[in-house]
């Protein structure tokens, strides 16, 4: 058993896991945050990503004593009691969440590229949450969602992309 | 040097954190809930429905927010986790099984091979499915063993250690291979056509005699698995009364009932199954796929057991699209009538029916296109072969057909010289057009669809 300390969603934990259990098992099964989801173990799909020192991560892809005296961030610490974050209040509004299993996910990923602050086209925002995948929406309600969520947080505006057809 | 510095930091950082986290401890506080407490309902969700505006879902919060519980979100006390053992070979006979070494492994509390299955066999159609493969191996994503342990690693360590002895069959991985007479029965059948359709209409040998050109050509398309997000995921819990109580991921809950209390020779009121939010289903969640095993495991040990599928049990074991061999032959009149047309469909079935026969029948309707045909011969064939099973999946056979008779219009077009708007708007169906079938149509709106769409689209300026 390994003991690790660390900060999750500002609070201190401690906790004693197997050396080979990844931070994503100890998030869900110890800790029981379950927000952030496995959908495929290997880092091919997002839907386990989380914040690490304010950077997005794999969770399944980094064992759990990597993150010692780290602070993660998972889905269940972006709203409090008081003030729904509004990425989430984004994703709801244009219904860019369908069965939901990719959204913990995709909402981490758009934090982390949000808190880098800066001046962002819908171009980038694709590059950025190219690590996440979805299976129902077809991306295209997720970005909107995206730059919703951008321009309420930072108050810039992204350029209107052009039609093909005039 | 730099080194011992750093430890010693580390060390102090560890330390102050263990100290607050201490005292934070006693008394333990569960989990903070972490939802706002009062967020007022989304602006989209108070708009009147209609055509046009913008639609929100009425459990996009709670899966927003991280609060949504997916089957593997599902903590139950005492609970065990069970792995399924692939047999990672096309196609074998089974000569032995040993899971002894397994059972001997750390944390393992039971295994499960296909002969302790009190009925052994599913199947929407045609029940020629295992749970797990006792006698036959048919693909190499085949079940053949299950372990339950305390630990999911636990139990993925454990399935290295059964033994199988496999004495293996030829392979048949081309559908029309396996169509042939001589080719290695899979299922022990006269033939590996297990399903057949037809559809005539007209004349075909005299609406070729009519026609000014003849065009011919085979399409194929591939395997597609669904991928949903969520992978297949299931608890079972069987109880002192001899209930059996399943949470799963299962998109079909009463025809999944139906086949758990058939395979655990069960009367139905004793099973129970509860369905939650599906991570992606698409077709690929219809059908029970671990369930009774995992029923059994709970039996066998007393204890809630969960299975998850791994992506890899994803990927080779869950069911596909259908991949088809598709014939086309079709006659022309110089203006670009379609005079005749003779399709034969070959829908490779992979392993087990499945939903195959449903598939086939669908794609043999949809096969002539929305487009007016008066002389048509449709032949379609469902077909064993050694490969990752098929199942349901969006659109049941439309896909496929969809692809094989509009590349083959756009070849036609191309020959003829006339433009593919064109071509199809001088065949597409009118009110009161017939289907294949005989089914008469109303509310035909494809002509205006296609306007519409060409002209939205600037198929026009992107023609010049
Ligand atoms: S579960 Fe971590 S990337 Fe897919
Ligand atoms: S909403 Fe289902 S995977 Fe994204």
């Amino acid at each position: 058993m390994t003991d690790i300390a660390l900060i999750v969603n500002g609070e201190n934990k401690t906790v004693s896991v197997p050396p080979e259990t990844t931070l994503l098992k100890m998030l869900r099964e110890n800790l029981n945050y379950t927000g952030s989801k496995l959908g495929c173990d290997v880092g091919d799909c997002g839907a386990c990503t989380v914040l690490v020192d304010g950077l997005a991560v794999n969770a399944c892809l980094i064992l759990a004593a990597q993150a010692e005296g780290k602070e993660v961030l998972t889905i269940e610490g972006l709203s409090t009691l008081e003030k729904y974050h509004p990425i989430q209040k984004a994703f709801e509004d244009v219904a860019a969440l369908q069965c939901g299993f990719c959204g913990p996910g995709m909402i981490m990923a758009t934090k982390a590229l949000i808190d880098q602050d800066q001046d962002l086209t819908k171009q980038e925002i694709k590059d950025a949450l190219s690590g996440n995948l979805c299976r129902c929406t077809g991306y295209t309600k997720i970005i909107e969602g995206v730059v919703d969520a951008y321009q309420e947080i930072t108050g810039k505006k992204i350029p209107a992309t052009k039609p093909r057809v005039a | 040097m730099v080194d011992e510095v750093k430890v010693a930091e580390k060390t102090e950082k560890l330390e102050s954190l263990r100290k607050i986290d201490d005292n934070l401890r006693l008394p333990s506080v569960p989990e903070r809930i972490a939802f706002p407490k009062e967020i007022g309902v989304s602006a989209a969700r108070m708009q009147t429905p209609a055509v046009g505006q913008r639609a929100t879902r009425p459990d996009g919060r709670m899966h927003g927010l991280g609060q949504t519980k997916y089957i593997d979100d599902m903590f139950f006390p005492g609970m065990i986790h069970a792995k399924i053992k692939r047999a990672g070979i096309a196609h074998a006979k089974i000569k032995s099984i040993d899971v002894s070494e397994a059972e001997k492994m750390p944390g393992v509390m039971a295994t499960l091979i296909g002969s302790e299955i009190p009925v052994n066999s599913f199947g929407p159609s045609l029940q020629d499915q295992p749970l797990l493969a006792d006698d036959v191996v048919r693909h190499a994503g085949d079940g053949v063993a299950a372990v339950a342990a305390v630990t999911e690693q636990q139990a993925l360590d454990a399935l290295d250690k059964i033994k199988i002895e496999y004495e293996e069959l030829p392979n048949v991985f081309d559908p029309v291979e396996a169509m042939k007479e001589n080719a290695y029965k899979i299922h022990n059948n006269e033939s590996n056509v297990y399903a057949t359709k037809t559809i005539m209409k007209g004349d075909v040998e005299k609406g070729f005699a009519d026609s000014n050109f003849i065009f011919e050509r085979t399409f194929t398309t591939q395997m597609v698995e669904h991928v949903p997000m969520e992978p297949h995921a299931s608890i079972g819990q069987w109880d002192a009364n001899g209930r059996v109580t399943l949470h799963s991921s299962l998109g079909r809950i009463t025809l999944g009932r139906a086949d758990i209390a058939r395979t655990l020779e069960l009367p139905i009121n004793r099973v129970r199954v509860i369905a939650t939010i599906v991570g992606g289903n698409f077709g690929g969640k219809n059908e029970i796929t671990t369930e009774p095993i995992i029923a059994l495991l709970s039996k066998k040990t007393g204890r809630p057991v969960k299975c998850v599928f791994t992506r890899e049990d994803e990927f080779i074991s869950s069911t596909t699209r259908h991949p088809f061999v598709m014939e086309y032959k079709t006659g022309m009149s110089k203006e670009g009538k379609i005079m005749a047309r003779k399709v034969r469909l070959i829908c490779d079935g992979g392993a087990y029916c499945s939903w195959s026969e449903t598939t086939l029948g669908k794609a043999c309707i949809l096969s002539a296109g929305p487009y007016n045909i008066e002389n048509l011969h449709v032949d379609a064939y469902a077909v064993y072969t050694t490969k990752t099973m098929t199942g349901a999946m969006r659109g049941f056979g439309a896909p496929q057909v969809c692809f094989a008779y509009e590349s083959h219009m756009d070849d036609m077009a191309a020959e003829l010289g006339i433009e593919p708007l064109e071509i199809r708007l001088q065949n597409a169906f009118n009110e009161g057009s017939a289907s294949p079938t005989g089914q008469v149509l109303e509310a035909v709106v494809v002509r205006d669809s296609l306007e519409m769409a060409t002209e939205r689209f600037g198929w026009k300026e992107w023609q010049r």
